[in-house]
């Protein structure tokens, strides 16, 4: 089995999507214990992904791919492993594109970066609204929110995200990440938000201050 | 993203040296102006001819067709004998390299760029401060020059002032081929002596008499002393490489105003005269030779009375000496990077990425210049590597721009369709390497910016520069070489 773990990882590397869907469903089929499937196989090819990047070996398109696959392979590992009675990755991220904005490219690369970093991210996509984004919360219970909104006319939708974070009495539970070309760090300030990042590296940096991770994005 | 892809740094399977793609030159002058400045070089050539300061020479060009006036120093050229000596003058030239990946082709269909300027002062790497240059200097130099694989040639960046004058060419072009196996080009041997004891270095070097004719790891060039005059040696020195094959050219430096007249066309007929009068010379006393047409024009300051460096004048003069160039099918080097800012800035950045631009769109074989500062007058090793990075920009831009299928990715743009992103797809992964990217440009954030303090290119260059030269190591001499080097340079210093 280590031996089909190490090859769904070296399709991860060579962004082989078939083999790496094809390897994850053997291997699963094959009663693989999920939980090393997803540690060993997925989440390390990740983290591995995350080192090359470091070292300007690998660029952003190539993580996003690999975060592409990782995704699909994770769909397949994911009901085997609830059924085996739950999971443990990494911190849990929700994140989303806040509403009335259909720009969800920097929040993918943001998430591709943060799952090269160990993160189990919870993507809702564009265009999502508040209500959605407090649900997600309260059932998934994860560690950092991250927002993103790239129109100056929408990043308002920031605030009101965290204000019904507040009113749902769920501000406290989590950090708050914004971003977006027109966020600034004065603008996070402002709306209380508890980390701001340029761009999807520097958001895995923050990400993992937030969380007190030491790693300090060197994944 | 296997391990052979994955290496995008110092990947063994790019080129040692870049070019530039010259095919959308233009000519900047139309049809009847050259014409009229070629008609207008005839003349100053037949009526006033140009001074050379060498009895034997004149004398020598008398007996190959020329007309001399051996009381004043003056050789005159009539038109039929200058046609007939361009005529000989051959339009390609190869000037060869000890490592043969590094060969150039001067053949008009790309441009390279050298290190040069003989500069009398360098920028010290480390104090920042400009100080006189030393043979080390140029050692050093020379290594960032191999490392760059911007830059295709080198005639001496900076002088090696610690060593006597009258051999201080020869300890020059020996550090140089010490420190780089790229082609050497010699500007300072313009003595006979110091001629000989160059070809005599370059023939060790390419392992002999035939080996260097055949493949000349030594080319050189006379510079005319603006307006209208040569020396004495270098016309003698310039047959003396010529006979030996090794290319030899002739580059003018007018400054307009102050040794060439105020007026473009003029300006450009001096300079044009100067450097024919070197071609016709070197083609009358040795038939056949490999020769170039360099020009390194500017203006005078009219405040200061300086050469000014760096100006629109000098664009056009770099486009027109190109053009001239071709008028007479013989390749052009032509100064380039020659900013007269005293530092790696705003100023140095404008005037040398227009100035790449002007020699690019002329059709230049040859661009010179990269790392000089103050009008060549001081060579910093920061500006080097910030000016092989615009050179590296455009050779992107001169490129080609295919249009195969996979090119125009009809499918990958429909599979995608609106609103999607082209991200994760192979389409993106496959040709994603083939965009420029820049080594010491700023992309950064910001706030990454603001946390390094804020840096400069330049001092981005400089960290660059001293990683080249703690990690590159030039191929290597053969053994014995760098010793019988030594004894020739001996030998010419006793005599």
């Amino acid at each position: 089995m280590d031996e089909k773990i190490a090859a769904l990882r070296e399709a991860l590397y060579a962004l082989d999507d078939a083999a790496a869907v094809s390897i994850a469903t053997e291997l699963i089929d094959g009663g693989a214990d999920p939980q090393r499937v997803l540690q060993q196989g997925l989440a390390e090819a990740m983290l591995e992904i995350g080192r090359r990047w470091n070292a300007g070996d690998v660029f952003l398109p190539e993580v996003v791919a690999a975060a592409e696959i990782f995704k699909r392979c994770n769909d397949i590992v994911e009901p085997a492993l609830i059924a085996a009675g739950g999971r443990t990755l990494g911190h849990k991220v929700v994140m989303a594109t806040v509403k009335g904005d259909l720009h969800d490219l920097g929040k993918s690369m943001v998430g591709a970066m943060m799952k090269t970093a160990g993160f189990e991210v919870h993507d809702l996509g564009k265009d999502v609204p508040t209500e959605r984004i407090i649900e997600a919360v309260r059932e998934r219970h994860p560690r950092i929110v991250a927002l993103s909104s790239l129109l100056t006319t929408t990043v308002p939708e920031q605030r009101n995200v965290i204000t019904a974070l507040q009113e749902a009495d769920l501000r406290r539970d989590v950090k708050v990440l914004v971003g977006g070309a027109p966020v600034t760090e004065e603008w996070a300030r402002e709306i209380g938000a508890d980390g701001f990042a340029p761009n999807a590296p520097e958001a895995v940096k923050v990400a993992l201050e937030l969380v007190g991770d030491e790693r300090m994005g060197g994944a | 993203m296997t391990s052979s892809q994955a290496k995008t740094t110092n990947d063994p399977a790019s080129p040692r040296v870049r070019s530039l793609t010259l095919a959308n030159r233009i000519d900047i002058l139309p049809e009847h102006a050259i014409e009229r400045i070629h008609e207008g070089t005839l003349r100053v050539l037949d009526r006033v001819g140009v001074e050379v300061r060498s009895d034997r020479t004149v004398t020598n060009l008398e007996r190959a067709g020329a007309r001399a006036d051996h009381d004043a120093g003056r050789v005159r050229f009539p038109p039929e004998v200058v046609e007939a000596a361009l005529a000989q003058a051959p339009s390609a030239l190869l000037l060869a390299a000890r490592d043969p990946a590094c060969d150039l082709e001067l053949d008009g269909s790309h441009g390279y760029l050298a290190v040069d300027g003989n500069a009398a002062e360098i920028l010290d790497l480390e104090t920042n401060e400009r100080r006189a240059s030393t043979k080390a200097d140029l050692a050093q130099v020379a290594r960032v020059a191999d490392a760059l694989p911007q830059i295709g040639f080198l005639w001496q960046p900076v002088a090696a002032r610690d060593e006597p004058i009258e051999v201080q060419p020869l300890h020059e072009i020996a550090t140089e081929f010490a420190n780089t196996s790229k082609h050497v080009q010699l500007m300072t041997a313009t003595e006979p002596e110091q001629a000989r004891g160059a070809i005599e270095i370059a023939r060790i070097v390419a392992g002999g008499e035939r080996e260097l004719r055949e493949r000349p790891v030594l080319s050189a060039f006379q510079c005319s002393l603006s307006p209208l005059t040569y020396d004495g040696g270098p016309l003698e020195a310039a047959a003396i490489y010529g006979q030996a094959g090794v290319p030899c050219g002739f580059v003018a430096m007018p400054i307009a105003c102050a040794t060439a007249p105020a007026t473009p066309a003029a300006a450009l007929v001096v300079s044009n005269a100067e450097v024919l009068a070197g071609i016709v010379s070197l083609q009358l006393l040795a038939p056949g030779a490999g020769t170039f047409y360099g020009a390194s024009g500017t203006v005078m300051d009219l405040r200061t009375g300086a050469a000014a460096c760096g100006g629109p004048e000098d664009l056009l003069f770099q486009m027109a000496s190109a053009q001239l160039a071709r008028r007479y099918g013989v390749p052009s080097s032509i100064g380039t990077f020659a900013t007269g800012a005293k530092a790696a800035d705003w100023q140095a950045g404008v005037e040398n990425g227009l100035s790449g631009m002007a020699s690019w769109l002329g059709g230049a074989d040859m661009l010179c210049g990269a790392g000089l500062l103050f009008g060549a007058r001081v060579h910093s090793i920061a500006e080097l590597v910030l000016d092989a990075e615009l050179f590296d920009l455009m050779c992107h831009l001169a490129g080609e721009v295919p249009v195969t299928d996979e090119d125009l990715a009809l499918e990958v743009i429909e599979a995608v369709g609106p609103g999607g992103h082209f991200l994760a797809q192979p389409h993106t992964l496959r040709n994603m390497r083939r965009m420029w990217r820049p080594r010491v440009f700023d992309r950064e954030t910001w706030e990454a910016w603001e946390t390094a303090g804020r840096p400069e290119p330049r001092d981005l260059a400089r960290e660059r520069a001293r990683k080249i030269l703690a990690e590159h190591e030039p191929i290597p001499l053969a053994d014995g070489i760098e010793d019988d080097i030594r004894e020739v340079i001996a030998a010419y210093a006793s005599d």
